[in-house]
């Protein structure tokens, strides 16, 4: 967003700049694949689905240009979108002049956004012709040569004012101009309101807006003269004010029809005559001449002004100062499917390479000197190999903390809360897949600390602390894993209410449990901290979902928390999802993996320590617990040929909030291994959750837990 | 697929190659661009719950692939695992499988017309996974449709549809 947005304050932590590569990127492929698609358009038999296609491209891309205020391709392929619409609802039928002008189009969007890539340098593409003949096929009409132009229209004229007109040119059009009156607010601030009026200038072909003045305070009212549906303005809108705080009515028929003559000036805007003059304030907005000393006004003016809609305006901050140096493409865009053939591919060679290890372990280092040294190398090479092709599918966690600032402002002042957020650790690197799945999770936990944790300024004043509460989000490594922490200093959870509330619902608690295992009881099913902590009803999201999502990804959950100094809530995740902690048991000669996430015990059993019910089902009693009793040996069917070794080995494991205990023969040990998919190549398998190679490369079966604990239920 | 279409098929089509392979007594040919490679027999880790011709799976250069006994299958009177016994890995529409054969025998390139239709017989295999009958002199040759045999519900390969 430009500069002016950010020292308006209605956008001040958010930075866009470092989104403008990924921008340009798919603004590229978009238009790439628009102009394949246009040149494979068969215009006799177009079908919606190809016109569509077009269509969404144009949209992307202009889009995208008007967030990050490129005005100029907005401008374009906003034109271009206009005309793709009307071919898409088969308002028109499309010709080859057509296609003929959208290429073209495409070409000089390329070029404009080349030059802002550039940081504003090279030549300006004049797009003023292309912006008339497109929209003059829009209306059905054929594009005159460019030299039939009568009105020489400036560049920097077009950007701001022709456009409106070329479009509503037949005012039978689909798309009609609405006088509409937005009222936006209450806000605490309402600078954000002002950035809206901003939006109006930076995005040409948007309309005009003016101030009303209204008596609430915290409100501001504007008149808005646009083409837009109300979605799309909310869309709009929605990068300075949440929609709930803006509400859109149609101005009645009989306010225009006074404001238009009340402008006294030109007699309509449909008016051709007005093209000859492209400074002149559009009607009907100057018709309120009276409150022509209201605070929006001067931006109205300003926008007319030919010089300031030029286009350059937007250029000088496009580019950052250095943003030239910056290599013309320091990514490639690679399909995943590669990435990973690449892992497995590396996987498998650290698998020869531990092979060829152990085997050279028995050789003489006085005469294979050579080949052991080699060997080490390899092995070094090898991990530094698997290390950067891991790596690839790394990214940094800054991804997901950006869109917190926002949320949580919106809902800080929402609910009267003064928060500040505070990230730490951003550049950490997390599996791509797994940065989609925590956003979610990470969220819900991120709300909850500022609905329920933080309170009100007069508590906290009241309480001794700093009016503005701090919401902390960290990420580290710690190990193999990542630690993601959402503090904040709010009232944290009281001890004592929670247990009520479990007595409440019939849960087995005592005042004896220790802190950790009275937090865990919020993560019970139905026990959401709204009924727990705090008197917002409604707003809290079971901690139950936020829980099971991060089980999902054999993460673990821990919390921390004083009453009356706030709360902590740690997500301890596998750095990515292609490597897990396992433990390999044995069990009758064969070998499965459990993830170590889920692994809360093991133990020898004791004859008596078994007892069945029904003579069927069997439970374990564990510290004072009942525990069904799985046998592996019985759900795999596992052949036993050596009888003398037996199952006397129980494995607790926990997931969705139950326990059961596996019996094995015994304990392999704890590795890290590379989950594979079974069902690529063959089918799901009851009660496994994907498969591994050992260090031996053999395949061992991993175990869903999950489908274990939930066969023991019934 | 009707008998006469298979044969139009088998007759349209070029002279193709054939990979053969022998189960027990009998000669089976199967289409050669199907055919990723050929591997020594390793035992695979058994899988619980399937059927018994399904052996289990291996790794195969960190691929996950099942490994069918066609022998098993095909009700042949002994199946062993030796030295010898060989393992087709087949790639069938992208799906990676691997069935156990007694041996592999050679390539060849049988010409259409030497390709007969396979009269209606009672049979373990699906009448319409039987391509037809090669006969090489006195040699016969029974050519699968190995693909079509392979994506069989009963085969167990893949997740019946719900």
């Amino acid at each position: 967003m430009s500069e002016t947005h950010q020292d308006s304050g209605g956008n001040g932590d958010f930075d866009l700049t470092q989104f403008y590569q990924i921008f340009f990127e798919e603004a590229g492929e978009n238009l790439d694949l628009m102009e394949q698609m246009l040149l494979n358009l068969n215009l006799e038999t177009a079908d919606d689905e190809a016109l569509n296609g077009i269509f969404r491209c144009a949209h992307s891309v202009k889009g995208g240009a008007a967030t990050f205020g490129f005005a100029d391709v907005a401008e374009l392929t906003h034109q271009m979108e206009s005309l793709l619409d009307k071919l898409r609802r088969h308002e028109l039928q499309p010709n080859s002049e057509m296609v003929d002008v959208l290429l073209e189009s495409a070409d000089a969007s390329r070029s404009l956004l080349a030059r802002h890539q550039a940081g504003g340098e090279g030549e300006v593409t004049p797009t003023a012709d292309l912006v008339r003949r497109i929209s003059a096929l829009a209306a059905g009409g054929s594009s005159a040569p460019a030299t039939a132009v009568p009105a020489p229209v400036a560049v920097a004229a077009v950007a701001a004012v022709e456009v409106p007109r070329t479009v509503t040119k037949p005012p039978a059009q689909t798309k009609q101009s609405r006088s509409l009156e937005i009222c936006v607010g209450p806000l605490e601030r309402t600078e954000q309101a002002d950035a809206i009026q901003e939006l109006f200038r930076d995005i040409p072909g948007l309309g005009e807006i003016a101030v009303l003045p209204t008596a609430v305070a915290n409100t501001r009212l504007f008149s808005v003269q646009t083409e837009s549906s109300d979605d799309d303005l909310l869309d709009l809108f929605a990068f300075h004010v949440s929609r709930e705080f803006i509400k859109i009515t149609e101005r009645v028929a009989s306010v225009e029809a006074v404001a238009v003559p009340a402008a006294g000036g030109p007699a309509g805007m449909f008016d051709p005559a007005d093209d000859a003059q492209p400074g002149a304030p559009l009607a009907p907005l100057p018709g309120y001449g009276f409150f022509d000393g209201a605070p929006g006004a001067p931006v109205v003016a300003a926008e007319s002004h030919p010089g300031e809609a030029k286009t350059p305006k937007v250029l000088p901050k496009v580019a950052p100062p250095g943003a030239a140096a910056q290599p013309e493409a320091a990514t490639i865009r690679v399909a995943i499917s590669k990435v990973d053939q690449l892992i497995n591919l590396v996987g498998e060679l650290v698998i020869t390479q531990a092979m060829l290890a152990q085997n050279s372990r028995a050789l003489d280092p006085a005469v294979y000197q050579q080949l052991l040294s080699g060997l080490s190398d390899l092995d070094r090479n090898t991990r530094d190999l698997q290390e950067s092709v891991m790596s690839i599918r790394m990214i940094p966690m800054s991804i997901v903390f950006s869109r917190f600032p926002r949320m949580l402002r919106d809902l800080a002042s929402k609910l009267g809360k003064k928060v500040d957020f505070v990230t730490q650790g951003e550049a950490t690197e997390l599996d791509k897949g797994l940065v989609e799945k925590i956003t979610d999770p990470l969220t819900h936990l991120v709300r909850n600390s500022c609905d329920h944790g933080v309170e009100s300024p007069a508590e906290r004043l009241a309480a001794g602390k700093p009016e503005t509460g701090t919401i902390t989000l960290s990420a580290s490594h710690q190990g193999g894993s990542i630690v993601i922490e959402v503090r904040d200093d709010g009232k944290g959870m009281s001890r004592q209410k929670i247990l009520n509330k479990a007595r409440e619902r019939g849960l087995d608690v005592s005042d004896q449990m220790s802190d950790g295992e009275v937090w865990q009881l919020i993560f019970a099913p139905g026990f959401s901290t709204a009924e727990v902590v705090t008197d917002v009803s409604g707003r809290g999201v079971g901690m139950d979902v936020v829980k099971r999502n991060i089980a999902a990804l054999n993460g673990t959950v821990e919390i921390d928390s004083a009453e009356g100094y706030g709360m902590k809530v740690s997500v301890r995740l596998p750095l990515t999802l292609a490597i897990m902690d396992g433990m390999s048991v044995g069990v009758g000669g064969e070998v499965y993996i459990l993830p170590l996430s889920s692994v809360v015990e093991s133990f020898q059993v004791k004859g008596d320590a078994v007892s069945t019910v029904g003579q069927g089902s069997q439970l374990v009693k564990v510290r004072d617990e009942y525990m069904p009793v799985i046998e592996l040996e019985k759900i795999f069917q596992i052949p036993r040929f050596d009888f003398e070794k037996s199952c006397d080995i129980m494995v607790v494991v926990e997931a969705d909030g139950s326990r059961v205990a596996l019996l094995v023969d015994e304990l392999l040990g704890q590795q890290q291994v590379v989950v594979k998919n079974l069902e690529s190549n063959y089918r799901k398998v009851p009660n496994v959750s994907g498969a591994t190679i050992l260090g031996d490369g053999k395949v061992a079966l991993i175990l869903d837990t999950g489908a274990l604990v939930r066969r023991s239920r019934h | 697929m009707g008998m006469m279409e298979k044969l139009d098929e088998l007759a349209t089509a070029e002279a193709r190659e054939y990979l053969t392979f022998r189960l027990d007594q009998e000669e089976y040919g199967i289409d050669i661009l199907k055919v990723q490679e050929i591997r020594g027999y390793e035992p695979p880790t058994r899988v619980a719950n399937a059927p018994d011709f399904i052996k289990g799976v291996v790794n195969l250069r960190g691929t996950i692939v099942p490994i069918v006994d066609m022998r098993l299958k095909f009700n042949c009177s002994k199946a062993e695992y030796n030295a010898f016994t060989v393992v087709i890995i087949l790639n069938l529409r992208n799906r990676i499988v691997g069935v156990v054969v007694d041996s592999v025998s050679d390539v060849m390139e049988l010409p259409a017309e030497s390709i007969k239709a396979a009269p209606e017989i009672d049979s373990v295999i699906d009448s319409a996974a039987v391509l037809g009958l090669g006969s090489l002199g006195d040699r016969m040759l029974i050519l699968l449709d190995i693909e079509r045999l392979m994506s069989a519900t009963d085969m167990g390969l893949v997740s019946a549809p719900d």
